[in-house]
């Protein structure tokens, strides 16, 4: 009997055991066909490497891009994968997904991280060549084809994906594995992205004075316009004869505004255009900043903004109080490329451009020659100004040693804070200050406002503004409140902001990869929520840097080149 | 390109540019002036023969500036005692010429890579004194410091150079590693755990930020540091050595027994890989 039960019993298990296996081959046939549907993945699905896993603790891999919950646009070029194993020789990259989709499975024997591509008129004895860091070196990388990518993208629309990466050595036993987030969001970036493209090239003056860039090297400047949907930049404006510095656009994508020093090295000169897809500037389009007593004899202009109607340009001037532009202006130069320029004002006011009365004017309000008011943006109905403000001082005391590096304790000392003032069609008001973006014993500086007027967002440091290599971004609501720190913060330099027309995304520069500045993306929710830098790869050559990226209100191809014709300076 | 190369790898040439910057001449320290005049008579023994081609300057009373020529010229011969003596004659010829701490620097090194480590190391603390600033000065001295068990003016010298530079990895490897030998675990966190550094850290610095850590018993962010240092850097033994003693410790053997087996494994791969 029970020799009987156990024949039956055996025979019943083999029969279970069959049907078992038969079920294992359907399934992993119905798997492997759904998996096909990707194009450009791999045909060994996770599970054939799942079977032959030994059981172990499996070591944890760095995987240091994308971060976790990194959220893309939809529709960028497809980002390389970024990790560093110690125990793995070759990687299973799998990606799952939250609507059920069949997974993404691709395989990796390790490729190292590479630099881009050098554009040779850039290198100098006084900047090195980019060079892998540490971390960089031992990187192991995967790029998606643009099909996989595609899916991915697809399949992680506001629900994240999961993206395993899986390491294996001899004869593919699993000994490594980490996973992250990762979503794609419903919000189109949904405009191109313009931006100034430089060589870090100091150079050795006259006397030994440092300069940040040779005359005979400024035609190396381009200014290029970027549609994160595609592989590459498109370059509108190089050669120029002359320095330029601050671009602006109107918000509504119409006008263009660039300081332009000109051939004479006039730096009274401002350039405002309409956007067209061929523009170009001519002498008729150079705003003199003119020179009466009321706003002051020195007519430089900073971080000039155009107003959201095009109407008016916003500027910081020395003002009247002032004779010379070395008596309000901090500027020291280094020979290190990686941060070669310290520049901010001491003094200063703010005073607005009417374009259709050719005249500038203080902003009352804004214009007490007791304090340094700066960085003036406009809000986006134009009825107000954000800016920073400190105590003036002299921007050199007499006695203070010479800083001889970015963030030297040696620097000339300021510390800005954020305010507010109705513009009032330029009768101005009384300044408000910002509570969070004060009295916090930092530098608070560049203000940048959301489309929807709801949020600031600025740069935090230790002293002074611009290309600090400590600065840091933070979101406040636009009346004040608590600032926060924003998630997309790299480790070295976040600044030059700038927000997309929806309000959905924020563009930055930073030194989180190289010396040489690249651009980075953080979405925005609706609560002012930030998610991990995604990078804009390819945005120049590896050692050329990506500054002042702004965001333009017009399609993609809006603008397809600027020609400059000031050839007699704008006089 | 003559000059020389400290251990830390750092280039020293002599003609480098001067930092004029924060120069008071008039302030130059009798004892920096008393050292050089005791000094001399030393160095005065060597051979020092100028070239064919300064000889000229060097007729007769030779003035400030040809001697620290001369002194430049012997530095990139790779003759450092020849090249403080200059050095040390042009100061004494004119104590007050515009570039003295700049030449005082130089005195300073010629000595230090003579094999005069105490007076070079007095000459360089003299220079700083005198205003030179660079980030050379101060990880010379620092170097030298650390070779005369001077550990806590070397660790001034290395946070100065810090100051001047904040991602310089030997810095960083040195000024933790003193501040681990003298248990000052508290100190090399700070020193490392700054959010700037972190795709920099060397295997070094990974070791030290993990030890530190273990020591003051955060085991869990040793494991974290130790980890991410070993991902970055799969050969150090030491760090792997050290990943699997704080698994141990928190009783996660098996961790790190896997640790170990594919540090094993990969030093059999790769017999001549380095341990940091």
């Amino acid at each position: 009997m029970f020799s009987g039960f156990r024949s039956s019993s055996s025979s019943f298990l083999k029969g279970l055991t069959a049907l078992a296996s038969f079920v294992v081959v359907l399934l992993s046939i119905t798997l492997l066909n759904r998996h096909s549907a990707f194009p450009g993945t791999s045909e060994s699905p996770a599970f054939v490497y799942a079977a032959q896993e030994q059981p172990r603790v499996l070591s944890p891999i760095s995987i240091d891009y994308p971060e976790d919950g990194s959220v893309f646009p939809p529709g960028i070029t497809p980002p390389t994968f970024l990790w560093r194993d110690a125990a793995g020789t070759s990687w299973s990259i799998d990606v799952t997904f939250a609507d059920k989709s069949a997974p993404v499975h691709a395989l990796s024997k390790g490729e190292r991280m590479r630099l881009g591509e050098i554009d040779p008129e850039c290198v100098s004895d006084s900047n090195s060549p980019p060079k892998l860091n540490t971390q960089q070196a031992a990187t192991w990388t995967w790029t998606p084809d643009a099909a996989t990518w595609a899916a991915i993208q697809s399949h992680s629309i506001e629900q994240p994906a999961t993206v395993t990466i899986t390491g294996y050595r001899d004869g593919q036993v699993a000994y490594s594995r980490s996973h992250v987030a990762m979503a794609t969001s419903r919000d189109e970036v949904g405009a191109p992205i313009f931006y100034r493209d430089v060589p870090l090239m100091p150079s050795a003056g006259i006397g030994g004075a440092v300069q940040p860039l040779a005359p005979s090297s400024v035609h190396l400047i381009h200014w290029r316009i970027r549609d994160i949907r595609k592989p590459e930049s498109h370059t509108v404006l190089k050669d120029m004869p002359t320095c330029a510095n601050c671009h602006s656009f109107s918000a509504d994508g119409k006008t263009f505004g660039m300081d332009i020093d000109g051939p004479a090295n006039d730096k009274g000169l401002y350039a405002v255009v309409p956007v067209q897809k061929h523009m170009t500037i001519e002498s008729k389009d150079m705003v003199h900043w003119n020179t009466d007593g009321l706003v002051g004899k020195v007519r430089v202009g900073f971080m000039s903004q155009v107003s959201p109607d095009g109407r008016y340009v916003l500027s910081t001037f020395a003002g009247p109080a002032v004779d010379r532009m070395i008596d309000s202006y901090y500027v020291t130069n280094f020979m290190d490329y990686r941060f070669l320029q310290v520049f901010f004002p001491t003094r200063g006011i703010l005073e607005y451009y009417n374009r259709a009365t050719g005249l500038r004017q203080p902003l009352p309000g804004a214009d007490d020659p007791k304090y340094v008011q700066t960085d003036g943006v406009w809000s986006p109905d134009g009825k107000y100004i954000v800016f920073a403000r400190a105590e003036a001082r002299d921007p050199r005391p007499q006695g203070q040693p010479h800083a001889t590096h970015a963030n030297d304790p040696n620097e000339t000392q300021i510390k800005y804070e954020l305010y507010r003032i109705p513009f009032n069609e330029g009768k101005g008001g009384k300044p408000e200050r910002i509570i969070g973006a004060s009295a916090n014993g930092m530098s608070n500086n560049f203000p940048k406002i959301s489309p929807d007027g709801k949020w600031i967002v600025f740069v935090q440091c230790k002293n002074g503004q611009l290309m600090r290599p400590d600065s840091q971004l933070y979101i406040i609501p636009s009346a004040g409140g608590t600032p926060r720190r924003l998630r997309a913060n790299t480790r070295l330099m976040n600044s030059w902001h700038s927000f997309s027309p929806n309000g959905h995304w924020l563009v930055f520069s930073s030194k989180a990869r190289s010396p040489y500045t690249q651009m980075y993306l953080t979405h925005l929710d609706a609560n002012g929520n930030d998610t991990p830098a995604i990078l804009i790869d390819n945005a120049t050559a590896a050692n050329r840097a990506v500054n002042i990226p702004e965001f333009v209100n017009i399609s993609p191809d809006g603008i397809d080149e600027i020609q400059v014709h000031v050839a007699d300076g704008g006089k | 390109m003559a000059g020389n190369r400290t251990k830390t790898g750092i280039w020293v040439a002599p003609s480098d540019a001067i930092t004029r910057a924060g120069l008071r001449p008039k302030i130059i320290h009798l004892a920096f002036l008393l050292l050089v005049l005791f000094w001399m008579p030393h160095i005065s023994a060597q051979n020092c023969v100028p070239p064919e081609s300064m000889k000229p300057r060097l007729q007769g009373h030779a003035d400030a500036a040809a001697l620290k020529d001369l002194g430049v010229w012997f530095a990139e011969q790779k003759n450092y005692a020849c090249a403080a003596n200059a050095f040390a004659t042009s100061l004494q010829t004119d104590p007050n010429q515009k570039d003295v701490a700049h030449i005082a620097f130089m005195f300073g090194v010629s000595l230090y890579f003579s094999g005069d480590a105490k007076e070079g190391i007095a000459a360089l603390q003299e220079a700083e004194k005198l205003g030179y600033k660079d980030i050379k000065l101060h990880l010379i001295l620092a170097e030298a410091l650390d070779a005369a068990h001077d550990t806590a003016a070397a660790e001034t010298q290395w946070r100065a150079a810090l100051e001047i530079d904040p991602e310089y990895s030997d810095a960083l490897d040195n000024l933790s590693s003193d501040l681990i030998a003298e248990g000052n675990f508290k100190g090399t966190i700070e020193v490392l755990e700054i959010p700037r550094l972190v795709s920099l850290r060397t295997a070094q610095q990974s070791l030290n930020l993990g030890l530190a850590y273990a020591k003051l018993n955060k085991l869990d962010d040793a494991i974290r540091v130790l980890r991410d240092g070993l991902n970055t850097t799969p050969d150090s033994l030491p760090l792997a050595n050290e990943l699997a003693d704080v698994l141990t410790q928190m009783n996660r053997k098996e961790e790190a027994a896997t640790v170990l087996e594919v540090a094993r494994a990969r030093q059999a791969a790769e017999p001549a890989a380095t341990t940091h």
